[in-house]
């Protein structure tokens, strides 16, 4: 792709995204909506193979539907109470309205088949895009409109969401796939908690994309794609063996590592407000997730392939992939669980 | 509401329906997308038009382009796809079906 070109479509994705978290007009945010998804088509699409054609023709007709649904739902809300602020909605049906549209944004679970597809579709790198970046306009508005919304229907999204991403997760070997599917999983955490504390969705957000940057970071200097390129880590970075087990434990959220922060919190804040079966579910439900990163775990750094492999140790070269920041992302995304009451506190 | 409104709002969810139901050419998915967007057009210009509310002057025209805009990105996904397969069945997209 020609750099301007390139340059002009990364800035008009940072623009609406921007945008759209800090309109407070209706139409101004539904406008930064768009422009991200007008601008992320062309990424998606920008190696022209079939998948990755295939990833962006589902992306944009999903995002446009539901851009379309959010539209309706605003002008309809115009209409009638008559201003264009983002204020919850006083109308039942038109919040529901508005929360499918969202919901269909993010790839939530009644709507969530198209994300591990559009996710297996392209690269590395706009994959991560798709599930990090993208999910931050959507949940901004989501967390401006929650109140008006009705909470068994949130309960029941955030549920499935689990449900569909440690079930729909179990059986796949593509790692982008697993990705795609943990996001769905950690994004029905966000919205399980989004009724009684805002403030952890965000910060469950934050962790999110850390540890999902993080480890597309990782995949990314190897190119691995399958959980049987993997398992060449060992004698491409040896050191990498130790690093990527922790991350992925901490993705499924296990105690000493960053991960079980946001959850610690959110099964916190369920608990208090005497909800008791829904966070069970949640645990029990996100065990399965947590298999499937140990098989992942398994497969890097417990191990070998029965592969040729001549060469028992490559040898090291400078890298060409040079990352400056993978360094501190995955200091961040492992070694934070003693700053939860920092973060917590407000 | 006024009949207008109403009427306005069926050709809408006509569309929509058309868009979610009749699954058989990207192309008649991507008219049902413009459906869309030119009710709504329509509908915010009759609410700026009864409503007199300068702020409100922006919005058809806003619409009108960003319409636009979807409109070229579609064909260009079109084009591309009906390059690929040389058809443009939405069935067709089934290579990353897990």
């Amino acid at each position: 792709m020609n750099p301007l070109a390139h340059l002009i479509i990364s800035l008009t994705i940072l623009t609406g995204t921007t945008i759209t978290i800090l309109s407070s007009h209706w139409f101004l945010a539904w406008m930064g909506l768009e422009l991200n998804m007008l601008a992320i088509v062309p990424i998606l699409a920008k190696n022209t193979n079939p998948r990755s054609t295939e990833a962006s023709t589902k992306y944009f007709l999903i995002q446009a539907t539901a851009s379309m649904i959010l539209l309706m739902a605003i002008f309809l809300n115009n209409l009638t109470s008559g201003q264009w602020t983002i204020n919850p909605p006083h109308n039942q049906t038109l919040s529901t309205m508005m929360l499918i549209a969202l919901v269909m944004k993010m790839g939530m679970a009644p709507l969530h088949f198209w994300l591990p597809e559009v996710t297996q579709g392209t690269p590395l790198i706009p994959a991560m895009i798709v599930l990090t970046w993208q999910k931050l306009a959507p949940l901004s508005i989501m967390f401006q409109i929650f109140p008006s919304t009705n909470t068994s229907i949130i309960l029941m999204i955030s549920i499935l969401s689990i449900m569909a991403g440690s079930w729909g997760g179990l059986n796949q070997t593509q790692l982008r796939k697993i990705l795609a599917y943990s996001s769905i999983t950690h994004m029905g955490w966000m919205m399980a908690v989004l009724y009684y504390d805002p403030n952890i969705t965000i910060l469950t957000l934050i962790i999110y994309i850390f540890l999902t940057i993080s480890t597309f970071m990782i995949f990314y200097l190897n190119s691995n794609m399958t959980t049987l390129s993997l398992s060449h880590t060992w004698n491409k970075l040896t050191w990498m063996m130790p690093m990527v087990p922790l991350m992925m434990m901490s993705l499924g959220g296990l105690p000493p590592l960053t991960g079980f922060s946001p959850k610690w919190a959110i099964m916190q804040e369920l608990t208090k407000n005497n909800n008791l079966i829904i966070p069970l579910t949640m645990a029990m439900l996100t065990l399965m997730n947590l298999y499937f990163y140990m098989r992942l775990t398994y497969s890097i750094s417990m191990t070998m392939f029965p592969t040729s492999n001549n060469t028992k140790i490559n040898w090291q070269l400078k890298h060409t992939k040079p990352m400056p920041l993978l360094p501190p992302l995955m200091t961040l995304s492992t070694l934070m669980l003693p700053l939860t009451p920092l973060m917590l506190t407000n | 509401m006024p009949f207008i409104y109403t009427n306005v709002t069926l050709a809408y969810f006509m569309s929509l329906l058309g868009l979610l139901i009749y699954r058989s050419h990207l192309m008649s998915s991507l008219l049902c997308l413009e459906g869309m967007m030119l009710s709504l057009f329509i509908m915010t210009t009759l609410t700026t038009l009864n409503m007199h509310t300068m702020l409100m002057y922006m919005v058809p025209i806003t619409l009108l382009v960003f319409a636009a805009c979807e409109a070229a990105v579609g064909l260009a996904l079109l084009i591309l796809i009906s390059n690929l397969y040389g058809l443009d069945y939405v069935q067709n997209l089934n290579l990353l079906q897990c």
